[in-house]
C-alpha cells in the first residue's frame, strides 16, 4: 500500500514538473483556436497597420485599419448589430495605455453596435508603457459572442517602465498621475481599518490560552456560557463599536469635504457614425466554392458584373485574416514573419471584367496557410458556409472591396 | 483492561499546552479563513471588487455586503457557540483582507502589470467589527442580524467612500464626461474585458431623483439581515457539537 502511495506521489510530481517545464510562452491571442467558419463570417479586417514598429516607453503608436462586419454573420452567433460591441486591443496586459479610439470619427470609449456590411475605419492611439516585444491585434468584442480577432503585428517597446508617465486633467484643472493617484490614500484608510481590526483581535489574544480553556468552560457552563463575558469585555466592545461608527461617519464627512463634486461611473452605448461611401461598381455572386484538402486549394467560381467605366481585376482574396494576393494586379509583402500574407497565391481564370460585362471567373487561393492557420478544420464545421472579401482593382489602381459568401464543399482527392 | 493516563500532570503544564494549541490553531485559522473567503469572494463578487471602475453605486454596494457577511456568520456562530469568542467576523475579514492585498499585489500588479491604484481592494473590516461587537453586547444572533447585518449593508458605501471618492472626480475625454476611474478602465487595456462587460449602474426611470446610494444601501441592509441569519443557521448545522464530537 505504501509503495503504491509513493509511486502515485512520484508520478504526480513528475507530471507537475513535466507540465511546468514544457510550458511555452504564449505570444498570440488564440486566433487560430476559433472555428474557421466563424473567423470567415464575422468581421473582415483589412489595411490594418501600425504607425511604428519600434518605439520607446512614453512614445505613441497608432493602430489603423478598417473592418466590415460580415453580411453572412451566422444567425446562431449573437448579433453585432443588436447587442453590444467594443473595439478593443489584444496585448498582454496593460503594456500600452490606450489614449484614444476613433471609429469613423466617433469616439470609441464606450460600447456600440456595428451594422453588417458597413465599413468602419478605425484609429487607436496607444502609448507604450512596458518594454517588451508584443503581438498586437485589434479586436472587436461582441457581447455574448466573444472576441473577433484581427490581424496581429509585432511591435517592440524599449526603455524603462520606471520612466512611464500617464496623467489626466480633471474638469477642475488638476493634473493627476494615473499610475499612482489615490493609492496612498486608499492604502492609508485600509491600513487604519486593519489597525482597528487587529486591536480588537489583539484584545482577545491577550487572554491566551483561549481556545481549549474556553471550549472546556463553555461545555461546563452550557446555557450559562454568557457568564464568561466580563463587564470589561462589554465596555471594550461598546468602545470598538462606537469607534467603528464614528470612523465611518467621520471618513464620509471628511471625504465629502475634500471631494465636494463627484460623478457616478459613466456607461451607456453610443451610436457609431456610418460614413457615406462611393457606391461599388461591381456586383459579385458566389456560384460555387470547393476546398481541395490535399492541395490546400480553395477554388471559387464567381459571376461578376462590372457597372463601372474601367476594367476590373481581382487583386486579393482575404478571409479569416488570411490574405491571398494576385501579384500580377497588386503587390503586397508580409510586414513581419507572422504576417498572414501569401504574396503570390491567388490565381484568377477569366481575366479583367470589362465595363458593362457580366462574366463568370474562377479564383484559386492556394497556400499552406490554410493548413498552418487551422482553416482546414472548416470541413468539420457544422455549418459549412464560408465568406471572404474580394478586392477588385480598376485600371487606375482604385480598389473596390466586395464580400462574397456561400456554401463550401470539401474535395478529398 | 486498559488504563488511560493523561500526559499532563499539572495546571501549569495544561496552560502551556493550551497556549501551544492557540499558537498552532490561530494562524491555521487565519490562513484557512483567508483562503476560503478569497475564493468565495472572487467567485461571487469578483470584478466588482477587482477594479476601481466597477465599484458603482447600484450593484457593488448590494452584492458586496451580502457576500461579506457569509463567513462572519458561519464562523461567528462557531467561535461564539464553541468558545464564546466574538471574533468570527473580524478575524475572517482580517484574513480576507490580507489575502486580497497579497492577491492584488502579486497577481494583478506584479504579474499582470496593472497599477495598484486601479486594483486595490475595498475595506470591509468595519463589518466584522460591527458583527462581533453587537454579538458580544446582545448575545443574540437574531439581534446581531437586525443591528449589525443592517448596518453592514447600510454603511458599506460610506465606509469605502474615502477610498473611492478620488476616483469619481469628473474628467473630459474625447468630448465625453468620464470619471477618473472610467478613464483608467479605458486606458489600462484589459483584452478580455470590453467595456460592456461591466455590470454597473445605468440610467433608469425607477431611480427616485438621484438617490441611488441611499436606496441601494437600505435595500442591501434588509437583505443583509436575512443573509446573515441564513448563514448563521448554516453555521449552526455545520458546527453541531454532536457531529463535531464524533469527528474529534
Amino acid at each position: 500500500m505504501k509503495f503504491i502511495a509513493k509511486l502515485f506521489a512520484v508520478i504526480q510530481a513528475l507530471i507537475v514538473v513535466g507540465v511546468a517545464l514544457s510550458a511555452q510562452l504564449a505570444y498570440a491571442h488564440g486566433e487560430k483556436a476559433q472555428q474557421p467558419a466563424l473567423r470567415m463570417r464575422t468581421v473582415h479586417w483589412f489595411d490594418v497597420d501600425l504607425s511604428v514598429r519600434k518605439l520607446e516607453v512614453n512614445q505613441t503608436v497608432v493602430v489603423k485599419g478598417s473592418f466590415i462586419p460580415s453580411e453572412s454573420w451566422p444567425h446562431h452567433v449573437a448579433s453585432i448589430e443588436d447587442g453590444s460591441a467594443f473595439l478593443n486591443i489584444g496585448v498582454p496586459g496593460p503594456s500600452f495605455v490606450r489614449l484614444e479610439t476613433r471609429i469613423n470619427g466617433t469616439p470609441g470609449i464606450r460600447s456600440t453596435t456595428f451594422k453588417q456590411g458597413e465599413q468602419y475605419d478605425f484609429e487607436v492611439t496607444l502609448k507604450a508603457r512596458t518594454p517588451g516585444r508584443y503581438h498586437l491585434h485589434p479586436i472587436v468584442n461582441v457581447k455574448d459572442a466573444g472576441p473577433m480577432i484581427g490581424p496581429g503585428m509585432w511591435i517592440e517597446v524599449e526603455g524603462s517602465q520606471a520612466n512611464f508617465q500617464n496623467s489626466v486633467k480633471t474638469l477642475f484643472g488638476h493634473e493627476l498621475n494615473l499610475e499612482t493617484y489615490g493609492f496612498s490614500n486608499a492604502a492609508g484608510w485600509s491600513a487604519l481599518w486593519v489597525l482597528v481590526g487587529l486591536s480588537w483581535f489583539g484584545y482577545w489574544l491577550l487572554k491566551v490560552p483561549l481556545i481549549m480553556p474556553r471550549f472546556r468552560r463553555v461545555t461546563e457552563l452550557g446555557g450559562n456560557a454568557d457568564e464568561m463575558i466580563a463587564t470589561r469585555d462589554r465596555r471594550v466592545a461598546l468602545g470598538f463599536l462606537l469607534v467603528t461608527l464614528l470612523l465611518i461617519a467621520g471618513g464620509y464627512v471628511y471625504t465629502n469635504e475634500r471631494f465636494p463634486v463627484t460623478t457616478p461611473l459613466q456607461t451607456g452605448k453610443i451610436d457609431t457614425a456610418i460614413l457615406k461611401r462611393e457606391s461599388s461598381p461591381v456586383l459579385v455572386k458566389m456560384d460555387d466554392a470547393r476546398y481541395r484538402i490535399p492541395g490546400r486549394s480553395f477554388r471559387i467560381a464567381l459571376t461578376v458584373t462590372n457597372f463601372g467605366t474601367s476594367p476590373l481585376s481581382v487583386g486579393e482574396f482575404a478571409s479569416g485574416s488570411l490574405r491571398f494576393i494576385n501579384s500580377s494586379v497588386h503587390k503586397v509583402l508580409p510586414k513581419d514573419a507572422d504576417d498572414l500574407v501569401a504574396p503570390d497565391a491567388l490565381r484568377v481564370e477569366g481575366g479583367p471584367i470589362q465595363p458593362g460585362e457580366t462574366r463568370q471567373i474562377v479564383i484559386y487561393a492556394d497556400d499552406a496557410m490554410w493548413e498552418t492557420q487551422r482553416m482546414t478544420t472548416m470541413i468539420s464545421s457544422p455549418d459549412a458556409v464560408v465568406a471572404g472579401m474580394l478586392f477588385f482593382f480598376d485600371a487606375k489602381g482604385r480598389r473596390y472591396p466586395v464580400e462574397i459568401s456561400g456554401p463550401m464543399i470539401p474535395l478529398f482527392g | 483492561m486498559t488504563i488511560l493516563t493523561s500526559a499532563i500532570d499539572s495546571p501549569n503544564e495544561l496552560a502551556r499546552v493550551d497556549a501551544q494549541v492557540d499558537w498552532v490553531l490561530i494562524p491555521l485559522l487565519v490562513i484557512l479563513l483567508g483562503a476560503i473567503f478569497s475564493f468565495e469572494f472572487s467567485l461571487l463578487v469578483g470584478d466588482w471588487d477587482f477594479w476601481v471602475d466597477w465599484r458603482d453605486r447600484r450593484y457593488w454596494p448590494l452584492v458586496a455586503p451580502l457576500v461579506m457577511v457569509t463567513l462572519p456568520a458561519v464562523f461567528g456562530y462557531a467561535f461564539w457557540r464553541l468558545v464564546r469568542l466574538p471574533l468570527g467576523g473580524t478575524l475572517s475579514i482580517l484574513a480576507f483582507t490580507l489575502m486580497a492585498w497579497l492577491s492584488r499585489y502579486l497577481n494583478f500588479h506584479e504579474f499582470a502589470g496593472f497599477p495598484m491604484n486601479f486594483v486595490f481592494p475595498s475595506t470591509y473590516i468595519a463589518i466584522g467589527l460591527m458583527i462581533d461587537c453587537v454579538l458580544l453586547l446582545t448575545g443574540s444572533f437574531f439581534f446581531t442580524g437586525i443591528v449589525a447585518g443592517f448596518l453592514s449593508g447600510l454603511l458599506l458605501w460610506p465606509l469605502n467612500w474615502p477610498l473611492f471618492a478620488p476616483f469619481m472626480v469628473p474628467v473630459e475625454m474625447q468630448g465625453t464626461l468620464m470619471t477618473v476611474a472610467d478613464v483608467m478602465g479605458f486606458e489600462y487595456i484589459r483584452t478580455a474585458m470590453p467595456e460592456y462587460v461591466r455590470i454597473i449602474e445605468q440610467s433608469t426611470l425607477r431611480t427616485f431623483g438621484d438617490a441611488v446610494v441611499p436606496l441601494t444601501a437600505v435595500f442591501a441592509a434588509f437583505l443583509t439581515i436575512m443573509v446573515y441569519w441564513f448563514w448563521v443557521w448554516i453555521g449552526s448545522l455545520a458546527f453541531r457539537l454532536t457531529w463535531l464530537r464524533k469527528v474529534i
